[in-house]
């Protein structure tokens, strides 16, 4: 799988191809510039909610709700400083956050690793069915799922716990890890497996010591999208948590009130939500496609 | 999401064959997915059953959970609920909207990345941010962008002439979580094209533009064709997406104003949550259930049907 952004730079373009009469390359000229002013309306487009959530969690309370937006002001750290001292302190939040995101991201690899390797390998006759299975548990709607788990957990007293959530996101993690897994298991070829084997070493050995250090990517951008999904989930946290286990998404929503709402700490919150996914998500963007169109399409 | 076809893997596994290495070798692989099979049928399995229980049940929470038998009194109830079918009419017009603008947009966009000689790749990363941030928070930094006194985009609309409060209008407050819907996945159409656009062969592009075909002609005859697989996929997981994430109307409008965004998960979590009639929602649950698998359905067909993957 190579880069997306490396590949499509083989793309030709229109005006390398052939040289155009004078009038034509005139047209061509305007065209190129609708195309780049096109191009900077969708970057501002797509960066200015980031950036104004940025600037709004280093504004004062006044700056942050002046009646003209500022652009201009004096940045302030109070509300990340309000967050981690004030009477309903963060840290826990994002303690439960980190602990549910990493948990479930952490157990659907392993397990997403072992049972994608033994998919990808295996040559039953239900196959297919047992991947339509994990395509349709990971997809099947959340508002859906989180009844019956509801349920369940009331009944197990996993309500309000972190292994609780836990569970809830390894109900969308764990298909997806399997499945994705097994795409990427799919690129190796199993004539390494099968040599190393020849050399006398077990299944066992085979996959742990060929198969798997081959993929180490595909465990990395497993993890990541596993860790990115549940780090971003509010509809399960806000059925299945409590004050013993709420995450970060929920301490945003809960700042909103019938009395108004702190822009300034809300803003930060959510800058501390989107900024580590954003960092991950763009760390493993060469693989992004494949983890994302659940191995649909490679970025070859 | 069924029982049959986790069973019927079952036996396989532990079939006897004919040849002792190949039957060992089955094992091996039935050892590494049971794990991860048992598990998911826990968290898969059990919650069906349990939702097509709940469906057919009053389930009362108080004083312990107790599910008490009410026959197809949920299921009359909700599929003649005029409120209820009002829902899917608007979640079916917020799925053409969002996809179809999403589509559009998204493969205009990754056309016009693929000219991109230089810079392409810094370009695709500003472009895909969108897609990392947690919807609840996209919906949040909405409600910020939107505000009548402050919003930054409130103001923009008020310089040319629009007043009124985003959110407190039944239309516009439906284009602002359209928007918002449209602002966050646009960049995964993106992504997804310009991988297809990237797969298509240079050869055939510089044959037909030596022929003489201009963009338009390149674009409409050849590059589309040769992509059609890749975008159905594209379509596919986001539809199915769109069944999942709802989490950007929650936190802005929770539906209203006057029920104008109030699709059909929303009016599950308010069955089943706020006036806890959770029997009710199971169908609703069902019925949400009953679409995803049938895009899923179509989904996998497109991958296997080909006998391998687009």
């Amino acid at each position: 799988m190579k880069p997306v952004a490396e590949t499509s730079s083989t793309f030709p373009t229109g005006h390398r191809n052939t040289p155009a009469p004078r009038g034509i390359r005139s047209g061509r000229r305007i065209a190129k510039i609708g195309a780049v002013f096109a191009g900077l309306l969708i970057v501002v487009w797509t960066v200015v909610p980031l950036v104004w959530m940025l600037l709004g969690s280093i504004k004062s309370s006044a700056d942050v709700t002046a009646a003209t937006p500022r652009l201009f002001f004096t940045p302030t750290l109070d509300n990340y400083i309000g967050l981690f001292s004030g009477a309903n302190n963060l840290t826990p939040y994002l303690v439960h956050s980190v602990i549910a995101a990493v948990g479930s991201a952490v157990i659907a690899t392993v397990l997403g690793a072992l049972g994608g390797y033994a998919l990808s390998r295996t040559k039953i006759k239900g196959k297919d069915a047992l991947s339509f299975w994990f395509i349709s548990t990971r997809m099947a709607p959340i508002a859906a799922v989180v009844l019956p788990l509801f349920l369940m957990f009331r009944l197990a007293g996993l309500i309000d716990t972190l292994p609780g959530l836990i569970l809830a996101y390894l109900s969308f993690n764990l298909p997806f890890a399997i499945w994705i897994m097994s795409a990427f298991f799919d690129g190796i070829p199993p004539s390494l497996e099968e040599s190393a084997k020849v050399a006398g070493c077990s299944q066992w050995q085979a996959f742990w010591y060929v198969a798997l250090p081959l993929t180490k990517a595909g465990l990395v951008t497993t993890a990541v999208l596993c860790l990115v999904f549940a780090w971003n989930d509010y509809a399960f946290a806000t059925v299945i948590s409590g004050p013993n286990s709420q995450t970060l998404p929920i301490a945003a929503t809960q700042l909103v009130t019938q009395t108004g709402v702190d822009w300034g700490q809300l803003t930060a919150i959510g800058t501390i939500v989107v900024l580590p996914m954003i960092l991950a998500g763009v760390a493993v963007r060469r693989w992004l496609v494949s983890g994302l169109t659940l191995g649909a399409v490679t970025g070859e | 999401m069924s029982t049959t076809e986790l069973t019927r893997t079952q036996p396989v596994t532990t079939q006897p064959r004919s040849a002792a290495r190949s039957r060992w070798r089955l094992t091996f692989n039935g050892a590494l997915l049971a794990p991860g099979v048992i598990l998911l049928g826990v968290l898969s399995i059990v919650p069906l059953v349990t939702l097509i229980v709940m469906s057919f049940s009053r389930v009362h929470l108080l004083g312990g959970i107790r599910l008490e038998w009410a026959g197809l009194d949920n299921w009359t109830r909700a599929l003649t609920d005029p409120d209820l079918w009002q829902s899917w009419a608007l979640t079916l017009l917020y799925f053409v909207a969002t996809l179809g603008i999403e589509m559009v947009l998204g493969l205009a966009i990754a056309i016009l990345l693929s000219k991109v000689v230089r810079g392409q790749g810094p370009l695709m990363v500003l472009i895909l941010l969108p897609m990392f941030a947690a919807p609840a928070i996209v919906g949040l930094v909405g409600r910020y962008l939107t505000d009548p006194t402050f919003g930054l985009y409130a103001w923009f609309m008020q310089q040319v002439g629009f007043s009124q409060d985003i959110l407190g209008n039944p239309v516009s407050a439906f284009v602002a979580v359209t928007l918002m819907d449209v602002w966050e996945w646009t960049p995964l159409i993106v992504l997804i094209s310009l991988a297809g656009l990237s797969s298509v062969n240079p050869s055939i592009i510089e044959a037909a533009s030596l022929d003489g075909a201009n963009q338009w002609r390149m674009l409409r005859h050849i590059i589309l064709p040769s992509i059609t697989n890749i975008l159905l996929v594209a379509l596919l997981i986001r539809s199915m997406d769109a069944v999942r994430y709802f989490d950007i109307i929650t936190v802005t409008t929770n539906g209203g104003p006057a029920d104008a965004t109030k699709i059909v998960p929303l009016r599950l979590y308010e069955a089943g949550f706020r006036f806890f009639d959770l029997g009710y929602a199971a169908v609703i649950g069902l019925m949400m259930l009953v679409l995803t698998i049938v895009i899923a359905r179509l989904f996998v067909r497109l991958l296997t049907g080909k006998g391998q993957r687009p």
